[in-house]
This record gives structure tokens, sequence and C-alpha cells, in this order.
């Protein structure tokens, strides 16, 4: 009976500290990886608010002084130079973005739908070719595609982005749309033709509306990609009006290099629709994740 | 005549095979509609590029894309390349980037999959501002770090001053020795998230059986993780350092807006080089080469990503 | 209701024949089930019957026409799959309209039809719930009436019960024969257990390898079993089959088994030995057939017991014979140990017979 006293507490107690030291290791590598994401978009959104006097000061102001939105309204202004430009930047971005999520969706989804259902020859070949497009860089299909486009009178046009982009997003749309099919039950369209539904109809009425979340995860991923891409819009065009917001502002403030509130206030409002977007609808690209690429 | 009708006689041969899969092809000939628009879309974006980049390597050009003057020279430009002191630079440049920007990553975004597995307050918060980094432009990324880094004005450099770790702000992406650590640094930033989320699906999938088997067995924390968790997870590591590696292989953006390649080369990597030859030099045919070689470097990666793939559909077909 | 004809039905794979020249006949208002091992190839025939797989070759009508080609909507079936196939976005009421609306009936046609089937089943109260708020056998019940409420002339049945727990299996198995008895339905049941088969199936037809290996009542297979196939697999716990060796001396037949001990023939067994190809014959016994023997009386073989499981009413003792492990049971107030030397006598009557080379029942004349 004594010993049992004697030994039990202690026994408990080493257990206790044991599963505390990882838990306070998680801690503290969580706090850093906080600070690690967090800060440099803090100091974004601080730096954005300074004037540009205030912003290079040396040692810096923790806190602007006199904080002030003049940059935003300055991008924002559709009267000033610098808002029109702006503006078209944000409208072209936003165009080609959304054609772009609304092509991949539309050439994804059945693509996806036929390599998880049918069995037909080359059907395995097929699919890796597509997922091998993810192993190319853009640059090498840059100088040939620059002359394609050229030849097919699709420069300076978004045309040629759109195109270009649509290829970026399949790949990763259609296997994500695959698990999604893959996890679908046959069984809920069979049941669908006998109940007197077409192929198609069993598709569209049935499987469509299963896998919306992975039919929204893959257009988040499509215009997050598009929204986001730089070299071909950097590349294939050169007229101002045309330009998305990454060359956009990059060729603005190459003329403006002091200009840094500008510069912050342009990056934070060039991130902030596709964070939103993003935040709002995680769960779907979250779980896109864990049912098309995890458990594949 | 004898090869004649060597010939003939294999065709003859050939024939039932051939036409017994054409007769397949053709009975599954309305499964094909499906994948048409992505694989025309693919051919057309993807296939040529390639076919004409491979002709363009073994061509010299001249400048400005007039490329009807172009003359057959073999692979006199993939010598010029291989014998360039600048190639093995970038190429160094390119093993270090790769490598130091994939694994650091992938370690950080697993650890930190693992250290959100537990349920917490404010842990669906957490990992939405952990994940932000991943979806802004690069673009954005490149401007704010570079406004980081800044010699004059940056804060890290005003912090290091502050806490008297350094005389003057020290200038990191203007230094031969600290750009490519520093650029590193913004793309782990940028990176790690997407290991985060891979890794955090994956812990998923670790059957909860296991772990509870492996605690009756007496496995504490660390011989749980890994001796369940971590074979668990195998392939989903594998997938997600082969994706971060190509990505990484093929990123632009950030050395290209924050230093373009410089100073001396110190921060150029292939991608970023082969622009500057292509549509900075206008030495088309260089490019191409260069392309070339590292398509069929992409293609050795390309060969176990997709061995690691279906690795998986193996796996699940067995199941 | 309809009829349902099979004719040298065929379905392959490449060179691998799921399904291998079946014909079956399945009466106006029958029951009958598909029974074999997974593999068999009775999920891919009920497929084939459905219209869900194209048939390689043979015929299939349904009624009076031929449906080969036609599509599963036009076959006038209804389906119960294995995990139900309830549509999950939608509720209950939704599940049992689709397959109305599909068919464009008035709307208020397809309300009279949807709550008639649920007072029927019973769930009336589950309308507007969805898919997963229900038990498993809530589910089953939703499956059942979306068959339902199409009137159709032909039930197929995928597996339906083997998702439910053990205990609900058998109230669902009572309650889908009684729905067979009410509705006259013809029905056409896969199921890889057997048991479910000889209760609730009219006739039952045995499948392994894609081929038809009988079709008959439960109790003709159960009595009659062709092959030993169909004899290990039909019945609880198997009938235990022990291969031996036939000769003939002085006019008499007799079996020897491994360990050397004798077994002398009926003159009714030995006809049938006669029949055999080869001198290797295949005793078949089911445990209730086979007495135990505590000491050697004339006509019992010896053999160790093994293994000892009482189950309340009965006792299950098995034993090594011949190489071949047999069933025996035996009344729970006769003690029996593992490792016990014990006696088996077989009924003579009752015993089943196979060509060790050809596996197939040996007959009398």
């Amino acid at each position: 009976m004594s010993t049992i006293a004697e030994t039990a507490p202690r026994a408990q107690t080493r257990r206790r500290m044991r599963v505390d030291g990882w838990r306070w290791a998680g801690r503290i590598f969580l706090v850093f990886m906080l600070l690690y994401t967090a800060l440099p978009m803090i100091w974004m959104l601080i730096t954005s608010i300074k004037s540009g006097f205030a912003a290079t000061q040396f040692p810096p102001q923790w806190w602007p002084d006199e904080p002030t939105l003049a940059s935003y309204q300055k991008l924002l202004d559709p009267q000033n130079s610098v808002g029109q430009d702006f503006l078209r930047f944000f409208w072209n971005s936003l165009f080609v973005s959304t054609v772009t999520t609304i092509l991949s969706v539309i050439v994804a989804v059945p693509a996806a739908y036929a390599f998880s259902r049918f069995s037909f020859p080359g059907r395995n070949f097929l699919f890796f070719a597509v997922l091998l497009r993810n192993m190319f860089p853009a640059v090498i299909f840059l100088v040939p595609l620059f002359i394609l486009m050229r030849a097919i009178g699709l420069i300076n046009t978004h045309g040629s982005l759109i195109l270009t982009y649509l290829t970026f997003g399949l790949p990763l749309a259609i296997w994500l749309l695959k698990g999604f099919y893959d996890n679908i039950p046959v069984q809920l369209e069979q049941a669908a033709r006998i109940d007197g539904a077409t192929r198609f109809q069993a598709f569209i009425m049935i499987v469509m509306p299963l896998s919306t979340p992975g039919i929204i995860a893959t257009a988040i991923y499509s215009f997050i990609g598009a929204w986001n891409e730089y070299i071909y819009a950097y590349t294939f065009l050169s007229k101002n009006e045309q330009l998305t917001l990454p060359v956009g502002i990059q060729r603005f403030f190459s003329e403006n290099t002091t200009d840094f509130p500008g510069l912050m206030a342009a990056s934070f409002m060039m991130s902030v629709p596709v964070v939103v977007l993003f935040l709002v609808l995680q769960r779907y690209f979250v779980r896109a994740l864990t049912e098309g690429a995890v458990k594949h | 005549m004898t090869i004649v009708t060597g010939k003939a006689e294999a065709r003859r041969k050939l024939q039932p095979g051939r036409s017994g899969a054409l007769r397949k092809i053709w009975a599954h000939r309305a499964d094909y509609a499906y994948v048409l628009p992505a694989i025309a879309v693919m051919l057309i974006v993807i296939a040529y590029p390639i076919y004409y980049t491979v002709e363009l390597s073994f061509f010299k050009t001249p400048p400005g894309l007039q490329l009807r003057d172009k003359t057959f020279i073999g692979f006199d430009n993939y010598t010029t390349i291989l014998t360039s002191q600048v190639f093995w630079k970038v190429t160094w440049n390119t093993l270090i980037w790769t490598l130091g920007s994939t694994f650091i990553s992938f370690v950080l975004g697993f650890a930190t999959a693992l250290a959100l597995h537990r349920d917490f307050i404010g842990r669906g918060v957490l990992r939405a501002i952990l994940i932000i980094p991943w979806v802004i432009s690069a673009v954005a990324a490149s401007y704010i770090w570079k406004w980081i880094y800044h010699s004059d004005f940056g804060i890290i450099g005003a912090v290091l001053v502050g806490l008297g770790l350094a005389d003057q702000p020290p200038n990191f992406i203007d230094n031969v020795s600290t750009v490519l650590p520093s650029l590193i640094v913004v793309n782990i930033w940028r990176e790690f998230p997407f290991a985060m989320i891979m890794m955090m699906a994956g812990l998923q999938t670790v059957p909860d059986q296991l772990l509870r088997a492996a605690k009756v067995d007496g496995a504490n924390a660390w011989q749980r993780f890994w001796h369940v968790t971590f074979p668990h997870l195998r392939n989903v590591s594998v997938v997600t350092m082969l994706l971060l590696a190509v990505a990484n292989f093929n990123s632009f953006i950030i050395p290209w807006i924050m230093t373009g390649g410089g100073p001396s080369n110190a921060s150029h990597i292939w991608i970023t080089h082969i622009y500057e030859l292509a549509f900075g030099r206008q030495r088309w045919g260089v490019a191409s080469a260069y392309s070339v070689l590292l398509f069929l470097t992409l293609m050795t990666l390309g060969y176990f990503y997709v061995r690691a793939l279906s690795g998986n559909e193996r796996k699940e077909g067995s199941a | 209701m309809a009829h349902v004809v099979l004719q040298d039905l065929v379905k392959s794979y490449g060179g691998f024949k799921a399904v291998n020249h079946v014909s079956l006949t399945v009466n106006d208002g029958e029951f009958v089930a598909l029974v074999g091992p997974s593999g068999c190839g009775k999920t891919t025939t009920l497929n084939l019957v459905a219209g869900l797989t194209p048939i390689t070759s043979g015929d299939i009508i349904i009624g009076e026409r031929v449906v080969n080609d036609l599509d599963p909507k036009d076959r006038d079936i209804a389906m119960v799959f294995q995990n139900y196939a309830l549509y999950p976005q939608k509720s209950v009421y939704k599940n049992l309209a689709f397959p109305l609306q599909m068919r464009k009936l008035p709307k208020d046609e397809i309300d009279k039809k949807v709550k008639e089937a649920a007072r029927v089943l019973d769930m009336t109260h589950l309308l507007e719930r969805k898919p997963r708020e229900l038990s498993g056998g809530q589910q089953q019940r939703v499956a059942l009436g979306r068959a339902l409420v199409r009137d159709p002339a032909v039930f197929l049945m995928d597996e339906p019960l083997s998702n439910l727990d053990a205990k609900l299996r058998v109230q669902m198995r009572s309650e889908i024969k009684r729905f067979h008895q009410d509705l006259k339905a013809t029905i056409i049941y896969v199921t890889h257990d057997q048991l479910e088969a000889v209760t609730m199936a009219d006739k039952m037809a045995v499948m392994n390898g894609g081929y038809l290996q009988q079709y008959d009542s439960p109790a003709q297979v159960f009595a009659h079993p062709v092959n030993m196939f169909v004899a290990s697999f039909i019945g609880s716990p198997a009938m235990s089959l022990i291969p031996l060796q036939a000769s003939t001396a002085n006019g008499n037949t007799v079996l020897t088994g491994a360990e050397g001990w004798r077994l002398e023939l009926s003159p009714r067994n030995a006809q049938k030995v006669a029949r055999a190809t080869t001198k290797k014959v295949v005793l078949g016994a089911r445990h209730s057939t086979i007495k135990l023997h505590k000491n050697a009386l004339p006509g019992s073989v010896p053999a160790k017991a093994y293994t000892v499981e009482p189950t309340g009413d009965v006792t299950f003792v098995q034993a090594f014979l011949s190489g071949a492990v047999v069933n025996v049971s035996v009344p729970p107030n006769i003690a029996v140990a593992p490792d016990e030397q014990i006696w088996l006598e077989f009924d003579q009557e009752r015993m089943h017979l196979f060509d060790g080379e050809t596996e197939m029942a040996l007959k009398a004349n």
C-alpha cells in the first residue's frame, strides 16, 4: 500500500511535465511563426499610412506621428493620373482573373469527371501529361508563346493571358476535382439513371451539386493564380491601358522609386481581393486538398 | 526485296493489334469529348512551345526576334552554355535556392501543422493568418520585403542598429554573400503555408486507432510521431516536397523584382538568367538551349513526381 | 410485374469474363437470389440487367421486350444499392420524388405517391430529414421506398442489407420478404450471404467464377448440391468435404481415409461411386448428419477432436479426418474435450458423394 501511495503522484507529475514540454515547444514555435508571418504585413500597413517624409526617417517611426490615408486616396481617386492607372489595372486584373476562372471550371469539370469515371485507352497517359504541366516553368514557354501569340494576333490583348493562365490552373484543378469525383459513390449516378435520368442529367443533377466544394476550391485557385501572375503579363502586354496589377504596380514604381507609402498601399490593395476571397472560402480549399490531393 | 517483304510482313503482323486498339478508342470516343477541351488547351500552350524551344536551341538567332534569319549551328549553343562560368555560378545558386527553400519551407510547414493539430482557442484565426502570405501576390511580397531589407530605411537594419548589433544598417540584398539567403527567407515566408496546408490535410488521415494503440504500447509523444504519424505521412510529404521543389526551381518573381539577379549574378537562378538572356540580351537560341537543359532536369524531377503520385494510386487500388 | 430472362449472357473485360454464358429465367412475381462469394459475377450480372454495364453478348428480356440496348431509365426497373445511394443533398421527400419527377409526373400525383410510400414504410415523420440524419435502417427503408414509388416491372437489389448490423439485418430481412409477398413483386436480389438467400428467396442462383453453378429452390440446392462448390457454399457451418480413396473388394465398395480406416458404402452409394472418373472420391456430410461416438462402434471411423464450441442448444465439434476439417454438432449434454479420441458415424442416406477430379456430385443410375 505504502509503495503505491508514494510512487503514484511522482509518476503523474512526470507525465504532466513531459506533455507540457511538447505543448510549450509548440506554442513558442507558433508565436515565432506568427511573428514571422504577420510582422512584414503589419509593417506594410504601417508604412502605407505614413507620409513619404515619415517613411524615410532613420531610425524609423514605429508608429507614424501623423497617420494619413493620403496614399490610398491618391490610388483610388479617378481624377488624378495615378488613381486612373491604378483603377484601370485593378479592373484589368479583375476581368482577366474572372474570365480565366470561369473557363477553368468549364474545362476542368468534364475532364476531371472523365478521368475519374471512364476508363478509355490512354487515360493514365493523358492524366499524367496534364499533371506534368505543373512541372514546367513559365519561362520555358515564354519565348515560343510570345511568338505564337504574335502570330495569331493575341499579343497585347487580355486573350493571350487568359489562354495561358488557363493552363496554369488546369492541372491542379483537374487533379483536385478528380479526387472529389473519386469520392462520390458511382452508385449515386447509377441510382439516378435507374430513376430515369440520362447520364448527362445524372451528372448535372446529382454529381455537380455534390462536387460544389471542389468546384469552389478550383475556382479560388484559378482566380488567385491569375490575379497574382506576373511573367506573362510582363512579357505579353506593353500598352499601359492593358496592364494587370502586378505589372502595372511594378512599372509605376520603377519610375517613382522612393514613394514607399504609395507602394505599400498599392501592395495592400492588390492583396485585399485574393486574401478576402481566400479567407471566406478557405474551408472549401482545405477540404478539397484533403479529399483531392492527400487521400488520393 | 527481302527488306520490303519483311516490312510488309511486320505490318501485317501489326495490323490486328492496331485495329484492335483503334476499335477500342472508337468504342470510347464519347469519353474523349470530356477531356478534349483540356487536352486541346494543353496542346496549344505546351506541346507547341516545347517543340519550338527544342528547334530554336539549334539555331543562331539575330536579335529582335527576326526569326526568319536564323542559322543552324548544331550543338554550339549548348557548348557555349556549358563552358561559361556564369552557367556554373547560376546552377550553384539554383541548387542552394531550391534545396534551401524546399527543405526549410517543408520543415516549418510540417512543424506548424503539428503544432496546430491540437485544438485550442483561436486556432482557426491563427491558421488563416499563417496562410495569408501564400495567397498574396509574389510581386507584393517582393516589395514588402524589399522595403523591410532597405539599406537606409529598412526595419531590420534599424532594429539591429537599435540593439547595438550593428554600427550601421546592413545592406542585405546589395551584398554578394547575403543576398541569396535573404531572398530565400522571403521565399519561405510565401511557401511554408502551402506545406502547412498539405501536412494538415495529411494529419487528418492518420488513423486515431493507431495512435491510441501506440499509446497503449507505451510510446511517448516523440515515438508516436516517429513510428506512426510520420510513416503514415510519407506519401504526402514526398508529394509536397516535390511540388515545392518544382515551384522553387521555377520561381522567378522574387529574385527578378528584388534584385534582378544581382549583384554580379549572386542571386541569378536559372529562370531569371534565361529570361535575361532571351528578353534582355535577345539571345533566343542560347536561351532556348538553356530551356531545353532546364526541361531535361525537370523531366527527371517529374519522373519522381509521377512515380510518387502513381505510387499513391496503386495503394488506393489495392485498398 | 414481369418476368426476366437472361439468355447466354456474357460480360468480358478484355480477356477476363466476369459473366460467363449465364442463362436463367425469373418468373413473374418470383424472388430470385443471386448468391456467391465476392468476385463471382453476381453484381455484374445485376448491373447488366439494370443496364448500368453494357453486355458483351447474349440477351436480356424484361417482360416481352429485349432490353439489351436500352438505357437504364427505359427498362422499367428499380434498384436498391448496398450503400443505399441516397442523394445526400436531397431530403427524404425529394429522394422519393426524384424518380417520379424524372418521369414528369404531375406535382400532386408525385405528392400522393410519395406520401403513400412513406406511409407503407412507416417513415412519414422522416420526410423532411436529410439522409445523413437517418440511421442505417432508416436509410435502407428510404432506399426501398424510392424503388417502391415507381411501381416498376422488376426490383433489383444489390446486397441491400450488408451494411446493417446483425440484429437490424434479421429484422429488415423479414420486412423485405413481407414486401415481396404483399406486392407480388419480381425481385432479383444479390447477396454474398447464403443465409439471406436461403431464408428469403423462392429460387437461388449460385454463382462462382462468372459461371452459374446451380439454379433451383433453396431446399433443392441445400439437399442436392450439384458440385462441391455449391455444397460448401450453402449451409452453415459449411458441409465437411473429406477426400477419400475408393476401392471395390468382394462386391463391396469401400472408402479409405488417409489414416487407413475403411468405410463400407451402402449399395446405393456404391452405385454412385462406380460412376466416378477416378478412384478419388470426396465425401460430403453436413454437421447434423454425423454422429459422434466416444467409442469405436461398427461403421464409425476414428478422429481426433480439435476445437469444441458450445453455442447453447448445440455444441459444435471440429475434428480432423483424412486431412480435412469435419464439423459435427452434438447435444450440449455430451462433453467432448479438445484432443480427445472420438469416432464419427456418417448417415449413408444423407451423405453426399463427389467426383474427386471433376468435383461434380455423383448420382445413382
